[in-house]
């Protein structure tokens, strides 16, 4: 294949660690033609972020390069550093995952930006800043000659992404590299960012390779995708092809594994739990975080039960207030109003040893496998904590049995018992952290975003043994999550929270398929579809509305 | 109004440390064993004579007592009498202190100037050669005592090379002083050297984590050559962390101050210091570590003020 802005042949990539070379992308070839989107797609470790770096002649220095990587027929992998920064912003420029820390903290935008201009083209500073302005209104940032000053700690996460964009077309490149652009954004900003770029590809005729993990995002973008696994592509094709016919095995795994938000018919309608009394009751809560004039009022007036047994999705986007939600009915953040019932009794009057009992029956489980585990406990140990601190007349050979019981509940063969949690994959330490919150037994596990690192694969699987152990051990489940996909396969009824109020609660199938607000309807609508044909026909519709 | 506000604050807050030393050294001083009186009137006098200079000092009375004398005393500008040289303390710290203020600041100019691009050198050149080089000559120059290297460079610089008078300047004002540099340079020398070993080594490993910032690869993607990367990004932001550290740094120049000061016969706050503690000569001991912890406060002060100007996000953090 040639002819492409950007061609790859046979590429490998092998860094040198301290315990030897790890291969990480074998005899990758792949090429991008002038106004195409390709996506590469794959879990993480695949390799997809490396192939991306590779094309920018970006790899850091344990890396080892061999095969083809031309962008416009300039060689890549032999180029000199000052041949490779010339390219770089000009024929081919970046876009990164985490616009929070991918600009320079303590320079103004603007002059970002102006920098990238004047990297490659002698116009006077003047001239640049004067551009950087409009390449951010192309952007869409609002009041742009006021932003053009803002330091990026000013802007919100969607904001800076879409300064990064404007570094990234500051010259016009023919091919733009786009490394999970949206991951790190809210959906309706993902939304709007995925809009952007599209916009701009398809105005200028450039390129695109977009790396990502999410399906909905490759069919709402992508003309053509390359699936990788392990390092090597497994399946290229056109986006229909590929999502709505895999040829590849793993193709076909890793779309099944994808929850996929029923937006048309009603699907099969999982019947709502029949609710019984109520373990955990929110009345009115209003919670401040500061005070005077810095106070920011996280919960406003949230009323929300979660019956026996029941599993009740919390959704909303970042900044809502769910996790605050969950964290008052957990006992950590005090409301200063309202009232928190755990079990029918008033957590708030509820101190010393008969708080502390009442707690015992909630369980835990984080966004983040790695920090939730201390990294010097053992697997054993960081079950057996809750039962040292609830269960003291336990004996070692009690508790050891227990933690042998628990961990067989979630699937962890025993043989890890002894490993530390950085010796286990991610989805292993997600298990461990939920033996951890049912190894007393809890009528009620908060679950705070407990998928949202992990791999889609991976996270079926921990969403399949979390519906088990329900099943099985009868738990009532507050499920917090941003993914409306998942809220809607696991849970039986949804709050949407959005900024700090409950906007509209109810059971998930209708409130997720007939939203009675404005704002749910528009967080639905962020959502893109893994299937191409179907997401086409939403982006049009939700055009002709506009 | 917000810097204001914060100024305000942090002035309090200095202000509240400086009294909270003072009562800590009171106390320290006089659970000293011996006293003055002995000192200063000599292995022969009576206990009634002791008696008698304890008594016209005010120190036979509770130390309390003592304590909110002299804090009223202090309040009225009146530091006392040093026992010994039979003159007022705030007139003999007038007369050191712009000496040792000439001998430190210079010592952490020079220090610094040559700490922070050695420390960028040394991340950029990271475990090659030159890297190793330097770090080894840091940890010679930071584990060395004070008074040993600069008995050296005397040795080396004044006997056998003669390039360097032994002496510092013995002039009064800092006029005088800087109008003989020539015999200023050993002594800054040996006061910077353990400034250049420990901040060189903070500048290194700022510029290192700094380096492997996101947004320098952002700026890479960019187009941007190393040299721009470095001096345009990771310089200033590799600079605020050394800043801060500054401010904590001022206490331990003055402890070098003082072996210096000693080394090369300067006589400023180091060696009034030095001998106003051989002799428990209290308001002089008490003066010059008044002198001391005002410094601090300020020098963190100072830093804290730089770092909200180099850093916007400093102003958002904390006030």
């Amino acid at each position: 294949m040639s002819g492409g802005i950007l061609d790859i042949g046979h590429l490998d990539v092998t860094f040198s660690t301290e315990t030897g070379d790890v291969p990480a992308v074998c005899d990758i070839s792949l090429s991008v033609r002038p106004g195409e989107t390709l996506a590469l797609v794959g879990e993480s470790g695949s390799g997809k972020s490396t192939v991306a770096l590779a094309a920018m002649g970006l790899l850091p220095g344990t890396a080892r390069t061999s095969g083809r990587v031309t962008i416009n027929g300039t060689d890549v992998v032999n180029a000199s550093e000052a041949e490779l920064a010339r390219l770089r912003g000009r024929t081919a420029s970046m876009v990164f995952q985490e616009p929070a820390t991918a600009l320079d903290p303590l320079t103004r935008v603007g002059r970002q930006i102006a920098e990238v201009v004047r990297n490659h083209r002698p116009v006077s500073a003047r001239e640049a800043a004067r551009e950087a302005v409009e390449l951010l209104r192309r952007v869409g940032i609002p009041d742009p000659e006021r932003r053009a000053s803002a330091f990026p700690f000013q802007l919100s996460g969607g904001q800076r992404q879409r300064v990064v964009i404007a570094m990234a077309i500051a010259n016009s490149p023919d091919l733009l590299i786009a490394d999970e652009p949206t991951t790190a954004l809210d959906v309706t900003v993902q939304a709007e960012i995925l809009d952007l770029l599209r916009g701009l590809a398809a105005d200028s005729g450039t390129g695109v390779l977009l790396v990502t993990h999410n399906m909905g995002v490759v069919a709402d973008f992508a003309d053509r995708v390359a699936v990788m696994l392990r390092g090597e592509i497994v399946e290229t094709g056109p986006v229909e092809d590929v999502l709505l016919r895999p040829a590849h095995e793993y193709t076909r795994r890793l779309l099944a594994a994808v929850p996929r938000l029923v937006v048309t018919e009603p699907g099969e309608v999982r019947a709502p739990v029949e609710a019984g009394t109520a373990v955990v009751e929110l009345r009115d809560v209003t919670v401040d975080f500061g005070r005077g004039p810095r106070g920011v009022r996280a919960l406003q007036d949230v009323s929300l039960t979660v019956g026996a047994g029941e599993t009740v999705g919390l959704v909303g986007e970042s900044g809502s207030g769910k996790s605050t939600a969950a964290r008052v009915a957990l006992g950590l953040v005090p409301p200063a109003s309202g009232s928190v019932a755990l079990f029918g009794t008033d957590l708030g009057r509820t101190r010393g040893r008969a708080r502390r009992a009442l707690l015992s029956g909630v369980g835990v489980v984080l966004q983040d496998p790695v920090a939730s585990l201390d990294p010097r406990m053992s697997v054993a140990e960081c079950v057996a904590e809750p039962l040292r601190v609830h269960r003291r007349g336990m004996t070692a050979a009690q508790r050891r049995a227990r933690i042998t019981e628990v961990l067989e509940l979630v699937r962890l063969p025993e043989e890890l018992m002894h490993r530390g949690p950085r010796e286990l994959s991610g989805g292993q330490r997600q298990r461990v952290s939920l033996a951890r919150a049912l190894v007393l037994q809890p009528r009620l596990l908060v679950a705070d975003e407990p998928t949202s690192a992990l791999d889609v694969s991976v996270q079926r699987t921990v969403l399949e043994v979390i519906a088990e152990l329900q099943a099985e051990l009868g738990f009532a489940c507050l499920f917090v999550s941003h993914d409306l996909a998942v809220v809607q396969e696991f849970a039986g009824r949804v709050v949407v929270m959005r900024a700090g109020r409950v906007e509209e609660q109810g059971p998930t199938m209708s409130t997720l398929l007939r939203p009675e607000t404005d704002y749910t309807r528009r967080l639905i609508a962020a959502v893109p579809v893994p299937d191409p044909v179907l997401q086409r026909q939403r982006r049009a519709a939700l055009g002709a509305g506009a | 109004m917000e810097t204001v506000l914060f100024l305000a604050r942090r002035l309090l807050q200095a202000l509240a440390v400086v009294l909270i030393v003072t009562v800590v050294v009171f106390c320290l001083l006089h659970a000293l064993p011996g006293g003055p009186a002995r000192g200063i009137l000599g292995p022969q006098a009576t206990a009634e004579q002791i008696a008698a200079f304890n008594h016209e000092q005010g120190l036979d009375r509770s130390l309390p007592v003592q304590y909110v004398y002299y804090l009223g005393n202090l309040l009225q500008g009146d530091l006392g009498t040093s026992f010994t040289l039979n003159e007022g303390v705030s007139r003999l710290i007038e007369q050191r202190l712009p000496k040792t203020l000439v001998l430190t600041v210079l010592s952490a100019l020079v220090g610094l100037l040559l700490a922070v691009p050695l420390g960028m050198w040394q991340a950029v050149r990271r475990n090659k050669p030159a890297d190793y080089a330097i770090t080894t000559l840091n940890f010679i120059a930071y584990s060395t005592p004070v008074y040993f290297l600069g008995l050296v460079l005397i040795l080396l610089f004044t006997q056998t090379l003669r390039w360097f008078p032994s002496q510092a300047p013995q002039g009064d004002t800092v006029a005088q002083v800087l109008a003989d540099p020539a015999a200023l340079v050993l002594p800054v020398v040996t006061g910077a050297a353990s400034m250049v070993a420990v901040f060189s080594r903070y500048m290194r490993s700022a510029t290192l984590e700094n380096l492997s910032e996101d947004y320098v690869r952002t700026a890479r993607a960019g187009g941007a050559r190393q040299r721009a990367i470095l001096f345009r990004h990771v310089f200033r932001n590799s600079l605020t962390p050394v800043v801060a550290m500054l401010g904590y740094y001022v206490p331990v120049l003055f402890g070098g101050a003082l072996v210096v000061e000693q080394l090369f016969n300067y006589p400023g706050m180091g060696l009034l210091f030095w001998s106003a503690a051989q002799s428990s000569d209290y308001p002089v001991l008490l003066g010059c570590v008044l002198v001391i912890s005002v410094a601090t406060v300020v020098g963190s002060l100072l830093a804290d003020v730089v770092q909200r100007i180099v850093d916007p996000r400093v102003k958002v953090g904390r006030a």
